[in-house]
């Protein structure tokens, strides 16, 4: 492996939103690492903070009600939360570009095309506005729009929800970004336009050896696209790994969950499985182990533990006692004490693969470090090719 | 768009039709009818008179015939086709081009069409004057209220704007006068009419006579309008005001502003350029509900303010209940309201890329 | 003016983008209902209101020349009683049955508006078959007999003035000054500002509630029969709508009350109402077109149940929260347009009308006279004001978008 240092490195961050019921808190001790030229997925249900994340690293969190609680958000070697706006203006779009889930509402109906690629170009180029429009044409006949010349001059609401999207990523990519963040930008594009967009990202970033950070909840997604995957739980990272560890060893329970909620090709199921319950309204957030109210692990744990039996996984050093949990259907059942009571923080479980469950092997002893996985994927892992599989 | 707009002011003929019967119908079913208001003013004339004046007059709009002839006769006489009388020594198409004729007011018997000549413009100039003026102050104002949303400046502005237009006109009118253009308090402003009596001998712009500044024509008449612009204004400028921030907050909130964001763009740009721009939507199209309060709120300004214009044409029709005058009145009154409308929505399709009328 | 035309389309037509899923829920009229109590501003606006209420039912014995009791030769009696006319003793019958109802919190609001307007409907007959005030009146007699010791005694109301008591047996008290008889002076006739301002609470009252609701039921009436029967009826009664909304309203409602003779306070009430009503029809058509298009209300009718039930049920439900609060405003705008006319000399013949006293004191049109100029003008304005922000408190109160923002 290379040795290098991180393009992108967030440490601890922590995001609250103040509401007229107390600061909630959507993004709490999030950390990873994004390497140059790496592909890095962000994979959870909707609501999890995986987009406050994303909007976190370019502080385009509406504030107020939004604020950034702590943590640093290292980017080549500056906080970018010690910046000042100025600064961080000079980041967004230049160093840092985004794109995003509605490529229908993300353009302004009342600019053309061009106008809108041409103002990023000449904000951060310092090129004339002649020199910016063929550098715009040129973004789009990158992304694959033919006739470029012609398409600047049309309003968005003259595209299709795909193309849209193309000129989102042209005008991202149109200052040559080390980072590009991709929030969601296939959910709302049909499945065949899907494949093509993530198709053309991929060809950008073997290009230009830019880094991405993919915010999905398409597992699919991830699979094809992903060279180290986060899954994000109710505001916190809960695993962290390279794609193949993942799919083929997840150690959290909710990846678990996830997985077998999938269907994979050739294995013949007759019903798929879910993972109970729903995710916490960020109000009213569980104690302890975020995902306890869900979590088979810790049930079968404690129904053991109570029948007299404990069999904990190897290398868990957790006390033997259970408690009563709620799920979101009020119905009662009993967790371990310490799932119930501690929230357990991203560990080294394994070399190279992180996670945060008390009820996994090695959790106790394994180290507490921010998770850095300097991996480029070599095969697809073996799962569906099916860009339909969501979370 | 040609096509779009010719459609439109054809769509506009039966909208007058029916609102020109609207208002013909509720005169003519007054108690007496029009005829009443005709005999008010023949208090001083002997019997034989009064006959020959009611024949004249039943003859001339066709008293003595059903209310729906009546109307039609009106129409006829309006419209420029139509039924042409017949002039001798001249070949006789009974259908055909002929010069459109208000008719003549009942009370000062002065052609209708010349009264609406004088008084239109003063009006027109009003509106002209008072509409860029709301716009412009509310526009700012609302970005103000916008951009410190929720803190001190915007609460107070709200507060205040709501204040601004649940003011009654009269009373601001009256007050403005009253306080304003008064020998006892200040008379800063003239009280009464469009211009000094001196003003026709006045040169257009300030001069230099015999040593002391003379204010001149102009002067002289913006000097008039003070008052009655601001009574005119500061209701519409409250509410537009008010529709400025919220649209602006709107705008502020869509995606594509945060896509301005993650560009890079000042925060300057990001509200002037793009959020600003789509804000002014709302604002375009109410343009055609602020009309009519303009035309209403004009009758009351001129009325307190003594200006000669529509407003006060209505009023003084009104009272002498002068039927040629008030329909005429309502025929451009409904027709500057029609217009209006078209223009906001022009307006609109120029404003917004997405709504076009090319077809 | 027509701002607030303005003001209640857009009221309407942010309920209408308002996505219609399901009947709105008693629990969030409920809690809109308390979010609005919440409001600073709308509570100022309720107490005035409230003030202006009180002052309107109980203004014949706020502000009456006549005695509330006096002693004439040996004998109690009390002109002031009698001197009532059917529609104060309605009024009275009306106050006393909301405030039973209020107090005994036993019934729901509809069914106590019910109650109430029963409760008039049936003392309606009886009060004015009995009640018979005189018709000729002279105000001054009570103080010239009190003066003269015909009376011997007498107790007033607090303003012992009638509005329409000129103060005949005082000549010079015209236009006078406020002093300690004349609490805000006199005007050009010789009346009481205070007692004039008072009992015209009654009139701007009364024709803001009445006119708007005669608009809203014709506005419901000409949107719900377009929205149902669309197709050619819809067409006309969309020209319809079009030709009102083509003429400003305040110069129709000067064209047509200008042309009639007996402008007494029923026939303002339908003339303001008459020409106030398109705002409502157009949110109803258009929530009658949006409702056709719902996937579940499709479902329903194709189900068989009869589209009429569906539609009906539905806009009960969803459409008349908004048109209700959009009354608020309606009530507001009714207020003012009675002040203009009165204004100009088109509103009501001699009755207290705030606008009438606004004329007054402009004395003819020229002259300025601050004490008749200050109070009408500012009980308009608080009127218009408190309306407007109680309104706008129930809106944002309703407002979904603002709702998820906590």
């Amino acid at each position: 492996m290379p040795q290098q240092r991180p393009l992108l490195e967030i440490q601890n961050l922590s995001v609250g939103f103040d509401t007229n019921r107390g600061t909630i808190r959507p993004v709490a001790e999030v950390s990873l690492s994004v390497y140059p030229g790496q592909t890095v997925a962000l994979v959870g249900e909707s609501g999890c903070g995986k987009s406050v994340t994303a909007l976190s690293i370019l502080r385009l969190i509406p504030s107020p009600p939004g604020r950034i609680l702590g943590g640093r958000i290292n980017f080549e070697d500056r906080n970018l939360l010690d910046l000042s706006e100025r600064q961080m203006r000079s980041v967004r779009g230049k160093d840092i570009a985004m794109i995003f889930q509605e490529p229908m509402t993300s353009l302004n109906p009342v600019y053309t095309i061009g106008d809108q690629i041409v103002e990023a170009v000449t904000l951060h180029q310092g090129v004339s506005t002649k020199q910016a429009y063929d550098i715009a044409e040129e973004s789009l006949n990158d992304v694959g729009i033919s006739d470029a010349h012609r398409r600047l001059q049309e309003y968005p609401h003259q595209m299709s929800g795909g193309m849209r999207q193309r000129v989102m990523i042209a005008m991202a990519l149109s200052c040559k970004p080390k980072l590009l963040i991709a929030d969601e930008p296939t959910t709302a594009l049909d499945v065949t336009i899907q494949a093509q967009i993530l198709e053309l990202l991929r060809k950008l970033q073997r290009e230009r050896g830019m880094s991405i950070l993919l915010i999905t909840h398409d597992l699919g997604v991830v699979a094809e696209n992903a060279d180290v995957v986060g899954v994000m739980y109710a505001s916190r990272v809960v695993e962290f790994a390279t794609v193949e560890d993942l799919f083929d060893h997840p150690k959290h329970p909710y990846t678990e969950g996830l997985f077998k909620s999938v269907p994979k090709l050739g294995s013949q199921v007759d019903r798929l499985e879910t993972i109970p319950g729903m995710v916490p309204n960020p109000i009213r957030f569980p104690a302890g182990c975020k995902f306890h109210p869900r979590c088979h692990r810790t049930r079968a744990c404690a129904a053991a533990v109570e029948s007299g039996q404990a069999a904990f996984p190897p290398g868990t050093m957790i006390p033997a006692e259970t408690a009563i949990a709620t799920d979101s259907e009020g119905e009662r059942f009993s967790v371990l004490k310490k799932c119930a009571a501690d929230e357990p923080s991203l560990g080294e479980v394994q070399p190279s693969h992180w996670a945060a469950c008390h009820v996994t092997e090695n959790f106790e002893r394994s180290p507490r470090s921010l998770p850095q996985l300097d991996h480029r994927r070599e095969v697809v892992p073996a799962i569906v090719e099916d860009g339909a599989i969501t979370v | 768009m040609f096509s779009y707009v010719v459609r439109r002011l054809l769509l506009m003929l039966p909208t007058l039709l029916g609102v020109t019967a609207v208002v013909f119908f509720v005169i003519a079913s007054a108690p007496g009818g029009i005829g009443a208001s005709l005999m008010s003013a023949e208090g001083g004339l002997r019997p034989e008179e009064r006959r020959v004046m009611r024949a004249y007059y039943t003859a001339r709009y066709g008293l003595d015939k059903p209310l729906i002839v009546q109307y039609f006769n009106w129409l006829n006489h309006v419209s420029p086709i139509g039924f042409k009388p017949k002039i001798e020594g001249f070949p006789h198409w009974p259908i055909g081009f002929k010069a459109p004729d208000l008719g003549e007011a009942f009370s000062t018997h002065r052609p209708v069409a010349t009264t609406i000549i004088e008084a239109l413009p003063i009006t027109l100039l009003l509106e002209l004057l008072s509409l860029p003026l709301i716009y412009a102050i509310s526009i700012w104002t609302g970005i103000r209220g916008a951009r410190s949303r929720g803190k001190f400046v915007d609460v107070t502005l709200g507060f205040t704007l709501i204040g601004l237009y649940s003011l009654p006109s009269i009373w601001v009118g009256v007050l403005m006068i009253g306080f304003l253009s008064n020998v006892e308090y200040v008379h800063w402003f003239p009280s009464n009419g469009l211009h000094n009596l001196m003003s026709d001998s006045m040169t257009f712009l300030p001069t230099r006579i015999h040593g002391h500044l003379e204010r001149g024509w102009l002067v002289d008449m913006a000097w008039h309008l003070c008052l009655p612009l601001i009574c005119l204004s500061y209701g519409s400028f409250a509410f537009l005001s008010r529709l400025q921030r919220g649209a602006l907050l709107e705008s502020l909130g869509q995606d594509y502003v945060r896509t301005a964001r993650a560009k890079g763009l000042p925060e300057r740009a990001v509200v002037y350029r793009h959020a600003f721009r789509n804000s002014l939507m709302p604002m375009i199209t109410v343009a055609a509900n602020i009309l009519p309060g303009l035309i209403g709120g004009s009758i009351v300004v001129e009325t307190i303010f003594g200006i000669p214009g529509m407003g006060k044409l209505t009023i003084d029709a009104v009272f002498s209940r002068d039927r040629e005058v008030l329909m005429a009145v309502t025929l451009i009154a409904s027709l500057l309201q029609l217009v209006g409308n078209l223009i906001s929505d022009l307006t609109y399709a120029v404003a917004d890329p997405r709504v076009s009328y090319v077809d | 003016m027509s701002i607030e035309r303005a003001e209640l389309r857009e009221t309407l037509a942010s309920a209408a983008t308002t996505p219609v899923m399901a009947p709105a829920s008693r629990s969030l009229i409920r809690q809109a209902y308390h979010d609005t109590l919440a409001t600073t501003s709308a509570r100022i606006g309720l107490a005035w209101l409230f003030l202006l209420a009180f002052f309107a039912v109980f203004a014949p014995f706020l502000a009456n020349s006549h005695p509330f009791l006096m002693k004439m030769n040996g004998t109690w009696s009390s002109p002031a009683l009698r001197h009532l006319a059917p529609p104060d003793v309605l009024l009275l019958i009306a106050t006393g049955a909301a405030a039973v109802v209020g107090l005994w919190r036993k019934f729901s609001f509809l069914r106590s508006l019910g109650l109430i307007v029963a409760v008039v409907v049936v003392a309606a007959a009886p009060v004015y078959l009995l009640v018979r005030p005189p018709v000729n009146v002279d105000y001054s007699k009570y103080r010239e007999a009190l003066k003269s010791g015909g009376i011997q005694r007498a107790i007033f109301a607090p303003v012992p003035y009638s509005p329409r008591d000129r103060l005949r047996d005082q000549p010079n008290a015209r236009l006078s000054a406020p002093n300690r008889a004349h609490w805000l002076g006199t005007d050009t006739n010789g009346a009481d500002v205070f007692s004039l301002l008072l009992h015209a609470s009654r009139i701007a009252l009364s024709i803001g509630f009445i006119a708007t609701s005669i608009s809203v039921v014709i506005g419901i009436l000409v949107g719900a029969v377009m929205g149902y029967y669309v197709g050619n009826v819809d067409l006309i009664g969309m020209r319809a709508i079009e030709i009102f909304e083509a003429i400003p309203q305040l110069f129709l409602l000067i064209s047509i009350t200008a042309f009639i003779q007996d402008r007494n306070i029923y026939v303002m009430m339908a003339v303001i109402g008459a020409t106030s009503w398109t705002g409502y029809s157009r949110f109803l058509r258009a929530e009658f077109f949006t409702i056709r298009k719902l996937d579940y209300v499709q479902a329903a009718i194709a189900a068989g149940l009869p589209q009429r039930v569906i539609l009906f049920r539905h806009m009960l439900a969803n459409a008349l929260t908004p048109i209700l609060v959009s009354t608020t405003f309606g009530v507001a705008s009714a207020i003012l347009y009675e002040s203009i006319l009165s204004f100009l000399g088109i509103g009501l013949v001699d009755e207290a009308s705030w606008g009438a006293m606004l004329q007054q004191a402009r004395a003819g049109g020229a002259g300025f006279v601050l004490w008749i100029a200050i109070p009408p003008g500012a009980a308009i304005f608080l009127t218009v004001f408190a309306y407007n922000l109680v309104g706008e408190a129930i809106r944002d109160a309703l407002d979904p978008k603002l709702r998820k923002r906590d």
